[in-house]
């Protein structure tokens, strides 16, 4: 659906998107995370066709879209960062007018009109004044807009910035049901919206993507889960499977045979990398059942990953300025930026 | 073209949702009353000019000028500001499009704030019986003047006002440009030479006005504005392309 190859937006004073290159096949619902300034917003205009990229190219369904731009066009509803409308029109106005401005045929625009009016929740102020709803509104009505036309690819910057909690709630579900109609991405720095959402997470730092994984993978290293670190040596299924019944693991990602050196017997020796809650140690269950079966155990450490060191690493790197988590963070941490 | 028609539609509208619209349009027919109306009280029971009614009074043109910088002022610079130009831009329309739906809407609303002054004529037949007939030819070629030089200004404060985002700057930028246009015959006065005289001649607007009033047709002015507005609405385009290369 989305290919971006090397591409590289420089405005005057720096790159804001730095040799960027990724593929976003269709159906995926993928989500680009970082704080500030790094770069998200500018991506998701370039994918929206309102900026051109410096170098390289981006397609969009096998169209460039600096080339064929009124084709890609067609193809995708974009939502912009704050939702921009006019507020002196009317809701029904306004969405008839764009409507008509992306092409739609007067008879199918009624229907689609009221179709996304009820799936927005706009019914009941769909005679109201813009510039006298709330933000909440508002940002449905943009996203109404966006999807008018059928697109096959939804491009949403921060589509629940400003919202109340219960807000946030319904668009995210509407996001998610949108999801299995056409592609959505969606820029975000959020934490909890990339989990609750997304099927893949991009994060994004001074430009460049620095990680990209499944939320769970990315959430679990962010949030700081303790990783412990075992060499055991025995039947590698059934060590594994032992393993993740231990109470506390939450996932047991076989590292592979270490050094391959049979132990006493004929068992190799594996390596595991044991995901845990924080807070619970595993480390005695582990030697319990080591004890119990037999099985030679050379190593057995904790790997703690800090949620600041591994997002510090992520995001902050190259001396500028940190970025850090609040203190509690609301939600599984919305990303804040620390005043140095 | 439709989708020129859909974005004159809604500039159209979003004019008279505003109350700038209405502060103009009753400002401006004040002023374009009294300079109708002055030159009769005080020529009063002598002979004059129909062309000098209306399209000769200097405060009429100043009305013209400011009316349309306020009217072009929020075209682009108010759409930049919000954000919704990014929405528009992003919609499957070309920037000609964009520029020429509010090119036109802006135009067909300078046209509709001036054609009402056609009936100040009618109302002074009306009022006047004993009058001598009318020569209704100065007065169509008076009104071809107005929307030509309209036209072309209107098409300058569209692109003044595609440069920034501040409408306050946008506005007082068109009418510095559109003043020194139209006042550029004062010039006259401070250099000498005849290439200079013959330039400046060619290029004042007073003059194109004086002979319009009075029923002459001269195709010079008519080309003379005519490629300065393509010319203004071609560089808007440009300059809204360029946010693409920012």
């Amino acid at each position: 659906m989305i290919k971006v190859e090397h591409v590289t937006k420089r405005f005057a004073s720096a790159k804001a998107v730095d040799d960027i290159s990724f593929e976003i096949l269709r159906g995926e619902i993928v989500g680009f995370l970082g704080p500030n300034g790094a770069g998200k917003t500018t991506l998701m205009r370039l994918l929206a066709t309102y900026l051109a990229p410096t170098q390289g190219r981006i397609l969009i369904d096998g169209l460039d879209v600096f080339s064929h731009s009124l084709d890609a066009r067609r193809h995708i509803g974009y939502l912009p960062e704050n939702a921009p409308l006019y507020p002196e029109m009317r809701v029904d106005e306004y969405l008839s007018f764009r409507a008509k401005l992306k092409g739609m045929p007067r008879r199918k625009r009624r229907e689609r009109m009221e179709e996304m009016k009820v799936l927005c929740g706009l019914k009941d102020v769909e005679r109201r004044i813009i510039g006298q709803l709330s933000k909440g509104y508002g940002q449905r009505l943009a996203l109404a807009d966006s999807l008018i036309h059928n697109p096959e690819l939804l491009i949403l910057d921060e589509p629940t910035l400003g919202l109340d909690p219960n807000q946030i709630r319904a668009v995210r579900e509407l996001i998610r049901a949108l999801g299995r109609r056409c592609t959505v991405v969606l820029a975000t720095h959020s934490l909890a919206e990339t989990e609750a959402i997304c099927q893949r997470v991009f994060i994004m730092n001074h430009g460049r993507i620095v990680a990209s994984d499944s939320p769970e993978h990315l959430v679990g290293q962010l949030q700081g889960n303790v990783s412990v670190a075992v060499e055991i040596a025995g039947p590698s299924d059934e060590v594994a499977e032992r393993l993740r019944r231990v109470s506390g693991v939450l996932r047991v990602l076989p590292v592979g045979p270490a050094i391959n050196v049979p132990a006493s017997g004929s068992a190799l020796w594996g390596r595991y990398r044991l995901e845990c809650h924080p807070g619970v140690d595993i480390r005695p269950a582990v030697s319990g059942i080591a004890a119990a079966q037999g099985w030679p155990l050379r190593e057995l450490s904790l790997e703690a990953l800090d949620l600041e060191d591994v997002f510090i690493k992520l995001t902050a790197g190259r001396g500028k300025t940190p970025v850090a988590y609040g203190a509690a963070p609301p939600e599984a941490g919305e990303l804040r930026r620390v005043n140095p | 073209m439709t989708n020129i028609i859909i974005l004159l539609k809604r500039q159209l509208r979003a004019y008279f949702y505003t109350p700038l619209a209405y502060v103009v349009m009753v400002v401006f027919l004040v002023v374009s009353g009294l300079s109708f109306c002055r030159p009769l009280i005080q020529h009063l029971g002598e002979q004059i000019g129909l062309g000098d009614l209306l399209f000769s009074a200097p405060y009429f043109w100043v009305a013209v000028l400011a009316t349309i910088a306020l009217i072009t002022m929020p075209l682009f610079a108010e759409e930049r500001r919000t954000g919704t130009l990014e929405m528009l831009l992003t919609a499957p329309v070309t920037d000609l499009q964009v520029v020429l739906g509010k090119y036109a809407g802006a135009l067909l609303f300078f046209l509709l704030l001036t054609l009402p002054t056609a009936a100040y004529f009618i109302l002074l037949k009306a009022m006047a019986p004993g009058m001598a007939p009318l020569d209704w030819a100065p007065i169509f070629t008076g009104y071809l003047i107005l929307w030509l030089i309209g036209s072309c200004f209107i098409a300058i404060g569209v692109f003044v006002s595609a440069l920034t985002r501040s409408q306050v700057v946008a506005a007082i930028g068109c009418f510095i440009v559109v003043s020194i246009l139209f006042f550029l015959d004062t010039a006259r006065l401070v250099l000498p030479g005849a290439a200079a005289q013959e330039t400046l001649a060619y290029l004042s607007s007073a003059q194109h006005i004086r002979d319009f009033a009075q029923g002459i047709v001269d195709t010079r002015p008519i080309v003379l504005y005519f490629s300065l507005t393509v010319f203004f609405v071609f560089a808007t385009v440009k300059v809204i392309e360029a946010r693409q290369w920012k």
